[in-house]
């Protein structure tokens, strides 16, 4: 065991692109055992292992024996954050694994939304935070206002903080030497019950579910009975450890003020939920620490097979990924034009596109996603309450008594000369102004209650685009609200589809339906016979598009030679139908699905 | 032994052209007389004809197609030397017809009335169009005068059957200027018309350009389809395939087998074989062709043994491209599947105006069907894939 004091637990927080992996990167060279070439195949060994076993790379929590300028060894262990608004929750659950925090801000960009949004998250976790200014090699670098910057806004004494270039290696000793001096040592006490939080796990195929966890009390040993307390599971630990750079090192015990990992051939993720309190099943915690919430998605939405056969393979596919992300869910859906498929949730759009990209490329499916929606409140005329995850379980408009939607608390930075424009932008997303700061003179923060509903679609794309790609955006839910709702629904060559009918906003039904229809027109290719497409609400249309019927689809020349070629072309089209949905006449290829939801902002 | 009376077409790919054409992908060498390379194939060609025939003793070849390339352009000489190996070495039919490709710069009086002499009793030539522009652009070797006078040369050697080869989609063609080169080349009475919509092919020279080349849309391309129907109709040229119209009597034999399921042998690189249910092509290579028939054997591209169910998608798609068409005894007799599917399907083209039936009760695409056909056979091989055989009967 480790000598607590020199121990250092700590996290490395940032705006995206402020330099935070370069800067881990940096700070593991630094404090090499080993000579840097050896290091570096050693990484790379183990990733390329990693890779094979088809489980997401990277260690979560990486432990450094670093000699300090006093002379003294200390064990150093940097513990990864996500770094998107999303994983908000998971960032919170890291940060109680650590006793401080290294914040890194951009030299010539400044405080931006995650900045805020994260030393919030810090600090409320009781973490010392520590600034350093990076990329002061930058020409436009201009460190000390970034420091009275962050002294003004964040009040954080950042005078002294060290400047850096993580790309270039300048100053790196002097954030581990701040590291050692500023971040306090974990206290705990080993003899007490064990208490340790889980702030990641990860399943692997051979190991099953590795757990990441910070010991706050007692200890854990191989061979020991340990209960999650959430969940309730149970199971006896194989084998604990840290992770060098070099890979897992197996320890006969992690005691109160490590980090580091357990196994214990858990087979689901789902049973090592992030924030929940390992402890022994002999001499248990009174009670688990604090702070555990079940995450709960926020964004859900249909997907389906392109190929319906494919069914089985998506439900695999799910169970396998939910191994290793206990924040989707699923359940089974069934739509009368896609067939069975799965209403799936997701934290926000980007983990939904993560978890799209996975299925798609790591389990080779083509899918069908329909368009994502928020949960919805419907209070119902008999006084019943429904929580409502899909527009297929929208009920009757003329039973719903009350419609509400969720809200949420938007923060975004945007340079001054783009307030009027973001501003437009809000106020055409149905948001409320709150108040305005001046963070300095050139960059504003601006605060709107917003609902939920108007940033999930294409919101930060078009807020992206009228700044130039300048403002950045933060938000956190605040609760529901009474709404005026309606579904939309689409019908293509007179038959409704109901896998493209979506809940929204009342007054934005009429813009929204002519758009969906023009898109609709856009992406569905011509075919065999004209296709109307029609928006209507509660069998009332809205807004219509034709598809006008090709007219020309021919081989011109098929002679002896022509024959195997031109079969293998029919073989193509026929294969590339199947890659389309039809319904009745009407075959409808999956891109279209996602088009509808991508609107231009204009 | 039953008679030999199974019949076979040979198909003779002659690779050789004065040049290369801007969308051509057939396999030919450009560039001018090679008189060596043309001696050399000569003596392949030839031998591995001799070669092959005793391979098909109880069939009689009723047709024979010279095609490439430019067969005109090879020369009269060579062609009938070709054409004296298969008759020699094959069972030949009463009255075979025995087509060359020609293209009107080499169609010259003296090459057709030499090969006119020699059996040779059809002709297809490559008129194409009737604007120099436009020919000199898709780098034809010759004008519309030439293309006129081979005509005129041909009927004066006495070829029976003439056809000719236009092409529309072209580059700047209006649908009006398509309907006038119609008018202009059905006022040349020729027997056989075949318009083929240009399409641009990877690995030509228009594919390089081809965003640039102004092609007409694909409406109106079915508009100029239409046109070619209507017009050559009025002249007593009627459709029988997709690209094909002739005076009634005077359709291609030959090519009809591609489409109704006869059995052919092709010679010389890139030629298609369909023959005892195998399918193979020979690779595209002269000199791996002259190499192989003298030494180990010819090189194939390709070949396959076609299994029945696949027979049963190859008739649809085939046979709907001609006015022919496809019924059901015929189908469910050969094929052992069930036909009535496919019929219900043809019933939703009829309503469509895409498809008809016949008196006899044969179903085939109208001209308005044969522009989608792709889309109209896929829909039938799909259907076709879901059924299953028939019980035998008795």
């Amino acid at each position: 065991m480790t000598d607590l004091s020199k121990i250092r637990n700590f996290s490395i927080i940032a705006h995206i692109d402020h330099g935070k992996s370069t800067l881990a990167d940096r700070l593991l060279e630094e404090c090499k055992t080993v000579d840097l070439r050896e290091m570096e195949d050693q990484i790379l060994d183990s990733m390329e292992l990693e890779r094979e076993r088809g489980i997401t790379i990277k260690a979560r929590a990486v432990r450094l024996d670093y000699e300090a300028d006093d002379g003294q060894k200390y064990v150093l262990n940097l513990i990864d954050t996500p770094g998107h608004v999303d994983f908000n929750y998971e960032v919170s659950r890291s940060l109680q694994a650590c006793e401080g925090a290294v914040l890194v801000v951009d030299a010539s960009q400044g405080i931006e939304a995650q900045t805020l949004a994260n030393t919030y998250l810090a600090i409320d976790a009781g973490l010392e935070v520590l600034p350093v200014i990076n990329k002061i090699d930058l020409p436009a670098a201009r460190p000390q206002e970034t420091k009275q910057e962050i002294e003004d806004v964040i009040g954080l004494p950042a005078m002294d903080a060290p400047e850096i270039s993580a790309k270039n290696g300048i100053g790196i000793r002097s954030v581990l030497e701040m590291i050692v001096r500023d971040v306090p040592a974990p206290q705990g006490d080993e003899n007490a019950p064990l208490q340790a939080l889980i702030f990641d796990s990860q399943y692997d195929s051979y190991r099953g579910v590795i757990v990441y966890m910070r010991v706050k009390n007692g200890f854990v040993e191989p061979g020991m009975d340990v209960r999650m307390m959430a969940t309730g599971a149970q199971y006896k630990v194989v084998e604990c450890g840290y992770l060098s750079p070099k890979g897992m090192i197996p320890a006969e015990r992690l005691s109160a003020g490590e980090v580091g990992y357990l196994t214990a051939s858990i087979k689901t993720v789902s049973d090592t939920r992030v924030g929940d309190t390992v402890t022994g099943v002999e001499n248990p915690a009174s009670e688990p620490l604090p702070g555990y919430k079940a995450v709960q998605p926020m964004v859900f939405s249909g997907i389906y097979p392109a190929d319906g056969s494919k069914y089985g393979d998506l439900r695999d596919a799910l169970e396998k990924l939910r191994l290793n992300d206990a924040s989707m869910t699923y359940v089974q859906e069934n739509s009368i034009a896609l067939g069975f498929g799965f209403r799936c949730g997701f934290l926000g759009l980007l983990h939904m596109e993560i978890i799209m990209e996975r299925l798609e490329r790591e389990y080779n499916l083509d899918l069908i996603t329909t368009a994502p929606n928020v949960v919805y409140h419907i209070t119902k005329t008999n006084g019943e309450m429904l929580e409502v995850y899909t527009p297929l379980n929208y009920p009757d408009p003329a039973e719903i008594q009350l419609a509400e939607e969720p809200y949420v608390k938007a923060n975004v930075i945007v340079p001054q000369e783009y307030v009027g424009s973001v501003m437009e932008l809000c106020q055409q997303r149905r948001g409320e102004f709150k108040d305005m700061t001046y963070l300095d003179p050139t960059r504003v923060e601006l605060h709107y209650d917003m609902p939920l509903n108007e940033i999930i679609y294409d919101f930060f794309d078009a807020l992206k685009s009228r700044t130039r790609g300048y403002a950045s955006l933060d938000y956190e839910l605040s609760g529901y609200r009474p709404s005026k709702l309606v579904k939309l629904d689409i019908l293509l060559g007179g038959e409704m589809i109901d896998a493209l009918s979506f809940i929204l906003f009342s007054d934005n039904a009429y813009a929204r339906a002519r758009k969906i229809c023009e898109r609709l027109k856009e992406h569905i290719p011509r075919q065999m016979f004209e296709i109307p497409v029609q928006a209507a609400i509660g069998g009332k249309i809205i807004a219509r598009e034709t598809i006008k019927a090709f007219r020309k689809d021919v081989l011109a020349k098929c002679y002896g030679g022509d024959i195997t070629r031109k079969k293998k072309l029919l073989e193509k089209q026929k294969e590339g139908k199947k890659r389309m949905r039809s319904f009745g006449t009407v075959s409808v290829p999956s891109e279209a699905f996602m088009a509808v939801l991508k609107l231009d902002d204009d | 032994m039953p008679s030999a009376t199974k019949k076979l077409g040979i198909y003779v790919h002659v690779p050789f052209c004065r040049g290369k054409c801007e969308y051509c992908d057939f396999y030919s060498l450009g560039g001018g007389k090679n008189r060596d390379a043309m001696d050399r194939y000569l003596k392949a060609v030839t031998a591995h004809i001799r070669e092959t025939a005793p391979l098909a003793p109880h069939y009689e070849v009723d047709t024979v197609y010279f095609g490439g390339g430019t067969p005109s352009f090879f020369g009269a000489e060579g062609l009938i030397r070709v054409l004296d190996e298969v008759v020699r070495g094959f069972h030949m039919a009463k009255s075979p017809e025995i087509t060359l490709e020609a293209n009107p710069d080499s169609a010259t009086m003296q090459t057709l009335s030499r090969l006119g002499r020699s059996g040779f009793n059809r002709i297809s030539i490559g008129v194409q169009s009737d604007d120099d522009e436009m020919l000199r652009k898709l780098g034809r070797p010759h004008d519309y005068k030439q293309a006129t006078a081979a005509i005129a040369n041909a009927r004066r050697a006495g070829f029976e059957n003439v056809s000719v080869d236009l092409m529309y989609g072209l580059p700047n063609q209006s649908l009006d200027r398509w309907r006038e080169t119609l008018r202009t080349v059905a006022a040349l009475s020729p027997d056989h018309v075949s318009c083929y919509a240009l399409k641009v092919e990877e690995g030509t020279r228009l594919w390089e350009y081809r965003e640039y080349a102004n092609f007409p849309d694909d409406d109106t391309q079915a508009d100029m389809y239409l046109a070619a129907e209507g017009i050559l109709r009025q002249n007593g040229l009627k459709q029988y395939e997709i690209s094909n119209f002739a005076r009634p009597g005077y359709e291609s034999r030959h090519n009809l087998k591609y489409w109704l399921g006869g059995e052919y042998l092709g010679f010389g690189p890139s030629a298609a074989s369909d023959f005892g249910g195998k399918r193979f092509t020979i690779a595209r290579d002269l000199e791996g062709y002259i190499r192989g028939v003298s030494e180990q054997g010819v090189v194939l591209s390709e070949c396959e043994t076609i299994p029945v169910r696949e027979r049963a998608g190859e008739y649809l798609m085939l046979r709907l491209r001609t006015t022919h068409g496809i019924e059901q005894a015929e189908y469910e007799k050969t094929f052992l599947l069930p036909f009535a599917p496919l019929e219900k399907l043809m019933q939703k083209f009829e309503k469509a105006e895409m498809a008809e039936k016949t008196e006899s009760g044969r179903w085939r695409l109208t001209p308005k069907g044969f522009l989608v056909s792709n889309s109209v056979i896929v829909e039938l091989l799909e259907t076709q894939q879901r059924t299953t055989p028939l019980a035998k009967k008795r």
